[in-house]
């Protein structure tokens, strides 16, 4: 169980985040919606304290994380594994070594910094990768990889943290509908089968409802809906987008690409 | 359940591993070849640095124990007592020259070599006999050093601050030159297309579309170089190529090592209110940490 108890951040006077109050059961796939500027990312980085609330407080398992400091906190970031919408590989280096990256807060600093992973972790990072279908490419540079390759080999850097919670933040707001489509149903995998927990900034509302268990829109740094993808009704989306709010729903847009019905389930797995 | 087996590293069994190793064997280990070659390459480099420590008589012993005349030179260094003595209008005068032969020299070089840059970037010119000509000119600037140069130019326009301004300013322009073409040469491609898409001709393209990607590379570059030309223009000196440095070396001469130090330190001084300044400038142009 992931809680964030009235969570406020706060970067000038007139520019905040929250009061932001969500309790999360392990296992759920939640998608948080809502325009530019709504603080979905910055809600997103609190989790992983990539950035600091100001007030409130972020428990996970009843443990309080918001004051974790050092190796606590490297511990906690490993728990939480991260995707961005930029992807964040490192270009220069094969795809395996980004993968194997998700191991530094596991391994000793001097295997860590002279690359001396061990047999099973290369082997876990294979099996990783083979997961999201690219074994094939993993003594390639990750620049020369397309989006969407990319983002499978991150998802696979994620995985190879055991986490418990999956971050991703905008994971498919870079990529073309089919890879966009590829990256949603494997972090949906992953979800269902390992039960890891999935909390996901989604810029379109179809996605959201087509891969979620449960949605938050946020709009103006609030949270303004929070619950099961069928009780979104046009006039929420109306607050959380805005006038405009129905024509994100573009017949063009990335979510039109139709996705296989999902089984449907509770908003508390 | 096999296709998709959950990652966690307690369950890689040593078969996985074997078989995982036998299908990809390039993601455990290099092949022998390129194994013994890294290392006898590595070998070969630690060797040769051994030997000279050797050849050149580098022990720590050496440095343990100094010569004993170091230990008076360096109370004598910073024995300041008569301080009120010293020709300090000759000094500061002989500073102020030196920040102006720099301030002109690394001027120039800058108007020169951004130019030159340009022609011979790979990603902006592509004639391949103009980039050439272009960098082989550059590897000259660049391959004379500076004080050569002084020398160079002492002869043909005699002593003082002019030839070290000419000096800096044809080094410097070979270097800045190749260190601006360099930086073109990484740029994006994106946003030069996307110029080039408004219909925008080839100066313009260049101007709006490569220009404002290199800038802060440029400027930090052109202001790093100021800075370092101040400290070498103290060179240009004993040569007698104007500045500082002729100060220096004729009170060393004569033995006037208290102000010899504070010669020295006045040249620390000044690079650190130039280094100062530099950071203000740059942050004018290119915005400060904060963007």
């Amino acid at each position: 169980m992931l809680i964030l108890d009235d969570v406020i951040r706060k970067f000038s006077p007139d520019v905040s985040i929250g009061t932001v109050s969500l309790e999360v059961p392990s296992g759920q796939m939640v998608g948080v919606i809502g325009r530019s500027g709504a603080g979905k990312s910055t809600l997103l980085r609190m989790i992983n304290r990539m950035v600091d609330p100001t007030s409130g407080r972020i428990l996970f398992e009843g443990k309080d994380v918001t004051g974790l400091k050092g190796a606590d906190l490297r511990a906690w970031r490993r728990r939480c594994a991260m995707i961005f919408q930029q992807f964040n590989l490192i270009d220069r280096l094969d795809v395996i070594t980004n993968v194997l990256t998700g191991r530094l807060n596991e391994v000793s600093l001097g295997r860590a910094i002279f690359k001396a992973f061990s047999p099973p972790e290369r082997a876990l990072a294979i099996r990783a990768l083979d997961r999201l279908g690219m074994t094939k490419a993993a003594l390639q540079k990750a620049d020369t990889l397309s989006g969407g390759q990319q983002q499978r080999v991150a998802i696979a850097r994620a995985l190879m943290q055991e986490p418990e919670i999956i971050l991703a933040d905008e994971p498919i707001a870079s990529l073309d509908p089919h890879n966009a489509k590829v990256v949603m149903d494997a972090l949906r995998q992953i979800n269902r089968q390992d039960g890891i927990t999935v909390f996901c900034n989604l810029h379109t509302l179809a996605t959201a409802k087509n891969y979620c268990d449960r949605i938050v829109g946020m709009a103006k740094g609030k949270v303004v809906f929070d619950g099961r993808p069928d009780e979104l009704s046009d006039v929420m989306v109306h607050r959380i987008y805005g006038p405009e709010g129905l024509e994100t729903n573009h017949p063009f847009g990335p979510d039109s690409v139709p996705v296989p019905q999902k089984t449907v389930h509770p908003a508390t797995v | 359940m096999v296709s998709n087996p959950t990652i966690r590293l307690q369950a890689v069994t040593s078969e996985d591993i074997n078989s995982m190793r036998q299908q990809y064997p390039r993601a455990f280990a290099k092949t022998m070849p390129e194994r013994v070659g890294i290392y006898c390459a590595w070998a070969l480099f630690v060797g040769i640095i051994i030997w000279l420590h050797i050849h050149f008589d580098l022990t720590p012993l050496r440095l343990v124990q100094p010569d004993p005349r170091a230990g008076a030179l360096i109370s004598h260094f910073f024995d300041w007592s008569k301080f009120a003595e010293w020709d300090h209008t000759a000094i500061l005068s002989s500073m102020l020259e030196t920040v102006a032969m720099a301030l002109l020299g690394t001027t120039l070089a800058t108007l020169v070599a951004v130019p030159l840059a340009f022609i011979t970037a790979r990603n902006v010119m592509p004639v391949f006999l103009v980039r050439f000509a272009g960098k082989r000119l550059f590897d000259v600037a660049r391959g004379v050093d500076q004080v050569i140069w002084a020398l160079i130019f002492i002869s043909a326009v005699g002593l003082g601050p002019m030839a070290g301004i000419l000096a800096i300013f044809v080094s410097d322009t070979g270097t800045l030159a190749k260190l601006f073409s360099e930086a073109l040469e990484n740029a994006e491609r994106q946003p030069i297309e996307g110029v080039q898409s408004t219909g925008a001709g080839p100066l313009l393209v260049q101007r709006w579309g490569m220009l404002p990607q290199v800038l802060p590379v440029l400027i930090s570059q052109a202001l790093y170089f100021f800075e370092s030309n101040t400290r070498s223009a103290a060179i240009l000196g004993l040569v007698g190529a104007g500045g500082i440095g002729f100060e220096l070396i004729s009170r060393w001469n004569v033995l006037r090592y208290d102000e010899v130090a504070y010669i020295v330190v006045l040249i620390i001084v000044t690079v650190s209110i130039i280094d100062y300044v530099s950071k203000f400038v740059r942050y004018q142009f290119i915005g400060g940490p904060n963007g």
